[in-house]
């Protein structure tokens, strides 16, 4: 069987896996319409070369991140996501929540 | 030997998912901290420890477990007085020989020891109290896993072989340390699997989702059965330890 690496559990069978989407960088959803957020969360670019992708560990429900060769199928490193996500995001209320409405 | 003891396991409030199971492979129960635990097989004409040396299975899901989880709850555990390492995957025998399970950086899962006294794991859950208002101290949260986890244990110098049938992870003695945890498939079901042997005796604890217990007790029962394997009560594993 195929093998990935997790990088809190070490090497592990494929059918442990999930595939969680690829890593794209967030828009300002304040900004945004509802369509072009949509298409931000639901969309993928589905490129033939090496991608970076949301993988899951479902024993223990830990979401790292993969490059991958979608050509290939050749996974070629997997990291904690904490190496490409450094600060909390925060949100702020877009202008259109409900919350924002009260005030 | 003449059982003195034949407790219905039905007349207590705290018995394993999978006690009629065990109660039709002619289990002796006997309480042990208000639960119905599978003690010994009487009827068995061989020694149960000799089985479990070879090749053992026992359901420990009654025994007290839990946890703690998120930021801080390691340093909350260590002001508690629990010993808890550096490495996740790792699981830290306490002052009593209760397991302090690393699953994750901030994630811990808690076995009592054999005796099953319950004690650490009453006292931690009386202890942890949330602040009344923000700011809250980072303490970690209680992760209640008495009744969503089934806790079986394998033993014998068998296990590791019987375990490369269900499981892919190489858990063989000399790749897998007295400590290591795996948190891994096992006969497809997501579980956890913590090598804790038992005196001189090979074993291993094996954690899952309790919903389906029988469905995995099945699966192992069939798997030791070509190492000639069989079930053994908590007695057998209590002399091993000792």
């Amino acid at each position: 069987m195929k093998i990935m690496n997790c990088p809190l559990n070490g090497p592990r069978n494929i059918s442990e896996f999930a595939w969680g989407g690829e890593v794209k960088p967030m828009p300002d959803p304040a900004s945004l319409d509802d369509r072009a957020w949509g298409d931000w969360l639901f969309l993928e670019n589905n490129e033939a070369g090496v991608v970076r992708e949301w993988w899951c560990h479902v024993p223990t429900s830990f979401w790292f991140i993969a490059e991958r060769n979608t050509v290939t199928d050749e996974i070629l490193k997997t990291y904690p996501a904490s190496e490409l996500f450094k600060e909390r995001v925060n949100f702020a209320p877009s202008a259109k929540s409900p919350q924002a409405e009260k005030k | 030997m003449a059982s003195l003891t034949n407790l219905d396991p039905a007349t207590l409030k705290r018995r394993s998912f999978i006690y009629r199971k065990l109660a039709a492979a002619g289990a002796e129960f006997a309480e042990v901290n208000g639960g119905a635990v599978a003690m010994r097989y009487p009827a068995r004409a061989e020694n149960e420890m000799a089985v479990a040396r070879r090749m053992g299975l026992a359901d420990l899901s009654v025994l007290s477990h839990g946890g703690f989880k998120g930021r801080g709850t390691v340093e909350w555990l260590t002001r508690q007085g629990l010993t808890i390492g550096a490495d996740s995957n790792k699981a830290y025998v306490q002052a009593d020989g209760e397991l302090a399970a690393r699953l994750a950086p901030t994630e811990i899962f808690l076995l009592d020891a054999l005796q099953g006294t319950g004690r650490l794991i009453n006292q931690l859950n009386a202890a942890w109290q949330w602040a009344p208002s923000a700011p809250r101290p980072q303490q970690g949260y209680p992760t209640p896993r008495q009744d969503s986890h089934a806790w079986f244990m394998v033993t014998g110098e068998k296990s590791a072989e019987m375990f490369a049938k269900i499981c892919g992870v190489d858990l063989r003695p000399q790749h897998c340390p007295v400590g290591t945890i795996a948190q891994t498939s096992v006969a497809k079901m997501s579980s956890s699997i913590i090598r804790a042997d038992l005196g001189s005796t090979l074993a291993y604890h094996l954690l899952a989702d309790i919903a389906s217990a029988e469905y995995l007790w099945t699966c192992v029962e069939d798997a030791i059965a070509e190492y000639d394997g069989g079930i053994v009560g908590l007695a057998a594993l209590r002399s091993l330890q000792a």
